[in-house]
């Protein structure tokens, strides 16, 4: 199966968690997001998907500058961010749970 | 090709860009805004080209399409606005390249940071022209101003007036910066003004100093394309070995002291008698050089063609200046 079709659906979800504990900057969050076990995840993807989360007000921004590169633009989530994190997480859990429930009746059957 | 990851990351984005090219300016731009610095860190992690790591531009473009929330319909046509900001873009990502490769020639990483450096001549030169066109219009009398800011004539005022555009101009530049944006508009097409005239003097000033009108009495010598001397008595005979010489006895020395025969063959002048080559008389009978200079022959100042008279060479002591009244004819001119 496709990792990438599933990613479509759930990395605004992704963003949004690796979000939770520590701002961060893009490629940063790229960081986390692969560290985690996400290792198919697109850098254009979470761009993208960093620069649409903030344009629909979930997050917000500064610049820290860097001693050594350019700026860095961090993200951080803002209080709609946060509801949307819990919202979002337990429609997914709710998902997840379902579909484990399905493939374990199969599985069993 | 590429030469710094700094022209790799903005010509990444350059092509990402071109592939967006349907989306409109605004949206493009808004899209694009943190894209080089966010590629300049995937740049500091890590080995390999933007498109090793990233996949190609165009790629890019279409996970950042999907993932931003742009969906691209049909591209709209291209607008004329549109082409000219492509090209404008192209021509500046070019431009930086190329300043780039440029900088080492003058010893800076690129060549505007050597440009940067050489601001504080331009401010005083700056102040200097100031001063001459401000010099040039309020000065009413009448004499040429020359190289300083003169008014009225008078080097005092165009001292203090050079002072005063030279200190005046580094004030204003150093603070073009923080000038707003409209006072700093004005400050930049005032010094294109400023260069525009300045050109024009400088047009002026150079054609004045190439076309001195007595150039050619003053500092040519009107002998100096003299290669031989003939002396003619008053019946137009050449007269041979002539010698001559100044007010105060001493000889005078033209020409060149050598001859080339018929053939080309070189011989030197001994003595200082004129002409060195009689065979170079210009007013030779016809008959000897018919079609040497028919219109000198008809019009030449002294001697009278006489078919009859060969030239003779009798070697007479120098002329007695009383006796005869030589008429020089130079020739070689």
């Amino acid at each position: 199966m496709d990792t990438t079709q599933l990613l479509k659906g759930v990395l605004d979800l992704a963003c949004l968690a690796a979000l939770r504990d520590e701002d961060g900057y893009g490629y940063d969050i790229l960081r986390r997001l692969r560290t985690a076990g996400l290792t198919e995840v697109g850098d254009a993807s979470v761009y993208g998907t960093l620069r649409r989360l903030f344009n629909a007000g979930l997050l917000t921004t500064y610049v820290v500058p860097s001693d050594e590169g350019p700026h860095r633009k961090y993200y951080a989530l803002n209080p709609a961010g946060r509801a949307e994190l819990q919202r979002s997480g337990k429609t997914w859990h709710g998902f997840a749970s379902t579909m484990d429930d399905l493939l374990r009746e199969r599985e069993t059957a | 090709m590429i030469t710094t990851a700094q022209d790799e990351i903005n010509l990444y984005v350059f092509a990402v860009r071109a592939a967006l090219g349907d989306l409109p300016e605004s949206l493009r731009d808004e899209l694009l805004e943190d894209l080089p610095e966010h590629l300049a860190e995937v740049v500091a992690d890590g080995e390999g080209s933007l498109t090793d790591r990233l996949g190609s531009p165009e790629a890019y473009a279409a996970d950042l399409r999907t993932t931003a929330g742009f969906v691209g319909g049909f591209p709209d046509p291209p607008k004329r606005t549109d082409q000219v900001k492509e090209m404008r873009d192209l021509a500046l990502a070019r431009l930086r390249v190329a300043d780039r490769r440029l900088g080492p020639l003058f010893g800076a990483a690129r060549a505007s940071d050597f440009l940067v450096q050489l601001r504080p001549a331009w401010w005083v030169l700056r102040g200097y022209l100031a001063a001459m066109v401000l010099a040039w219009m309020l000065d009413d009398s009448g004499q040429p101003i020359g190289l300083l800011p003169r008014i009225g004539g008078s080097e005092f005022v165009a001292l203090l007036l050079l002072a005063a555009g030279v200190l005046g101009s580094i004030w204003l530049g150093r603070r073009s910066k923080r000038l707003a944006h409209w006072p700093q508009m004005a400050l930049y097409a005032g010094s294109v003004v400023l260069v525009l005239v300045a050109l024009g003097g400088f047009l002026e000033a150079d054609s004045t100093s190439r076309g001195a009108p007595y150039a050619d009495v003053n500092y040519d010598n009107p002998y100096g394309n003299i290669e031989d001397l003939f002396v003619y008595d008053e019946q137009g005979r050449l007269v041979s070995n002539a010698r001559i010489f100044d007010q105060n006895g001493s000889p005078l020395r033209l020409g060149n002291a050598y001859c080339y025969d018929d053939s080309g063959n070189y011989t030197e002048v001994q003595t200082l008698t004129y002409p060195y080559c009689a065979d170079r008389d210009p007013f030779r009978a016809p008959s000897a050089a018919a079609s040497a200079d028919p219109a000198a022959t008809a019009t030449g100042p002294g001697p009278v063609p006489d078919a009859g008279a060969e030239v003779n060479p009798s070697a007479s002591a120098a002329p007695s200046p009383s006796a005869i009244s030589p008429s020089v004819s130079p020739s070689g001119k």
